[in-house]
């Protein structure tokens, strides 16, 4: 890969979702700083209000002047016709001689935190949730990887956003700690499968988001509530920037263990 | 160590073969007089079979066995086994013990052949949303309190914590449940949760990853497997929330 001290994720495809708002916003932000001119970024999510606006943005930026390609997509990554139409989107808008696919799984959701393990009885509300957390992101990599298939001379890279969630249970989180175990080891067996992909499972701390507000406000367990109020009374909450840059610094040095996961707070 | 579970209210999933069958019949053993034992599966017809000879195998016991044909990964089946374990008349018994052992075999492929959300969404939905809210059900239904001895298993495997290539589906599923399971551990104080991983059996399910894989082990009887875990339960030393495999110590 033609990797420049200006440019080092070089003439990259990168598809992030979640990229409306919050962490996946800033992902698509930063990226864009470091891919060389010529390259594609495709934003995801469901908002297209949302979507436009980043577009925009990102057009009138300084990568965008410089040719970047920004294209987004407003899907519900649950159905499979969401899937083929970020996939789509980025075979049109890629060229033969893209040296790197980035692929960022961020979508997530809090699911419900104001109850505990013992409440969850409605089958619809957990299949929705693991459709959305869980499946989604699989069938999403699987087609990505499907239609960017190995060759010499590209790179391929899947990001999973994960969380400490993944490796530690919090009360009254049942949901999305599950469904961030079940990402980690998703990734981690793909990238046992691949050896010559790169996989990433990053865990990018707490940060100042809407998903952080809604944590500190709903959720049900005292003692959990109670941390992250007081996290974010002392400023112990990271800005996404932050957090991100840290992701950036992962990605150009390039030398992690693929399938691990990576804490911000390692980094 | 005591040599009962005591007079319980006991739930297995998945019993009409393998290793639920197994469990079933070592649980039986196991449990005092004026117990009740709930077998559910999808097939009827076996696991009628079953309860027929447990019943008559503990008829000394007094023990009362009850098969509840239900399909787990519907709302209406988990909702309807609940519906049962409610109806027993349990009020003199110290121990709920839901074995969460019902499980499905995914396909066994390549990650990237995983294009089609219905299909990882049926197993997932089987595989993990049941386990979880048929076990919520339960909770609800017999409500933990001090004095009362509450027991979960969650029946889960080596590749609950090990990846295993080819095996997406499988691995993804089990490491959710050891989470959903650990989140459950650290939230009642008044119930033990315990995921065990019994290691290769002699069952079906087996034999269908053999015939597929060409991965063909030397298997284990269930029963052993199945005694390591009646002898867990029985000692009942071990930490709420962790994971111990057959191969363990």
């Amino acid at each position: 890969m033609q990797r420049t001290w200006n440019s080092p994720l070089g003439q990259a495809l990168c598809i992030i979702t979640g990229a409306s708002r919050g962490f996946g916003r800033e992902a698509a932000t930063q990226i864009s700083r470091l891919v060389s001119p010529g390259s594609v970024l495709i934003l995801v999510a469901r908002s297209e209000d949302d979507l436009r606006t980043l577009q925009a943005e990102l057009t009138e930026s300084k990568a965008g002047k410089a040719g970047l390609v920004v294209r987004y997509v407003a899907a519900d990554l649950g159905l499979m016709e969401g899937v083929e139409s970020v996939v789509k989107a980025s075979k049109e808008a890629s060229s033969d001689n893209i040296e790197h696919l980035i692929l960022i799984n961020n979508a997530a959701s809090l699911g419900d935190v104001s109850r505990f393990t013992r409440e969850f009885t409605d089958m619809a509300e957990v299949n929705s949730y693991l459709s959305l957390n869980v499946s989604s992101s699989l069938c999403l990599t699987s087609s990505v990887l499907q239609a960017f298939p190995q060759r010499p001379r590209l790179q391929r890279t899947v990001v999973n956003i994960s969380s400490l969630c993944a490796l530690k249970p919090f009360p009254s989180w049942v949901l999305y700690c599950t469904g961030k175990a079940a990402r980690d080891m998703m990734f981690k067996v793909l990238a046992e499968e691949e050896p010559t992909l790169r996989v990433l499972n990053y865990a990018p701390g707490p940060m100042d988001t809407h998903m952080q507000d809604e944590a500190r406000v709903k959720t049900a367990d005292l003692n959990v509530r109670k941390s992250f109020t007081r996290m974010a009374a002392n400023g112990l909450l990271l800005s996404c920037e932050e957090s991100c840059a840290k992701l950036m610094k992962l990605l150009r040095e390039n030398t992690y263990e693929s399938g691990a996961h990576i804490d911000v707070y390692d980094v | 160590s005591p040599s009962t579970l005591g007079r319980g209210i006991c739930i297995i999933t998945g019993a009409s073969k393998g290793f639920g069958h197994t469990l079933a019949q070592q649980v039986c053993s196991l449990l005092e007089s004026g117990s009740v034992l709930l077998l559910v599966a999808r097939t009827g017809t076996l696991l009628q079979k079953l309860t027929e000879e447990l019943q008559s195998s503990t008829s000394a016991q007094q023990l009362v066995v009850r098969c509840i044909e239900a399909d787990l990964s519907t709302e209406e089946g988990v909702k309807e086994t609940v519906r049962a374990a409610k109806q027993e008349d349990v009020k003199d018994v110290d121990h709920v013990l839901l074995i969460n052992n019902a499980a499905s075999l995914p396909s066994i492929s390549h990650f990237s052949s995983f294009i089609n959300p219905d299909e990882v969404n049926s197993y997932l939905f089987f595989n993990v949303t049941s386990a979880l809210t048929l076990t919520a059900g339960i909770l609800q239904a017999f409500p933990p309190r001090p004095g009362l001895r509450w027991t979960v298993v969650n029946i889960s495997s080596a590749f609950a914590l090990q990846a295993l290539p080819s095996w997406v589906l499988y691995c993804t599923g089990k490491a959710a449940r050891e989470m959903m399971f650990r989140v459950l551990a650290a939230e009642e104080p008044n119930v033990k949760v315990l995921s065990y991983s019994p290691g290769p059996m002699d069952t079906e399910m087996q034999e269908e990853i053999c015939r597929l894989t060409g991965a063909c082990y030397d298997l284990l009887p269930c029963q052993e497997p199945g005694a390591k875990l009646m002898k867990l339960l029985l000692d009942n030393n071990f930490i709420s929330g962790s994971h111990i495999d057959f191969f363990d110590a």
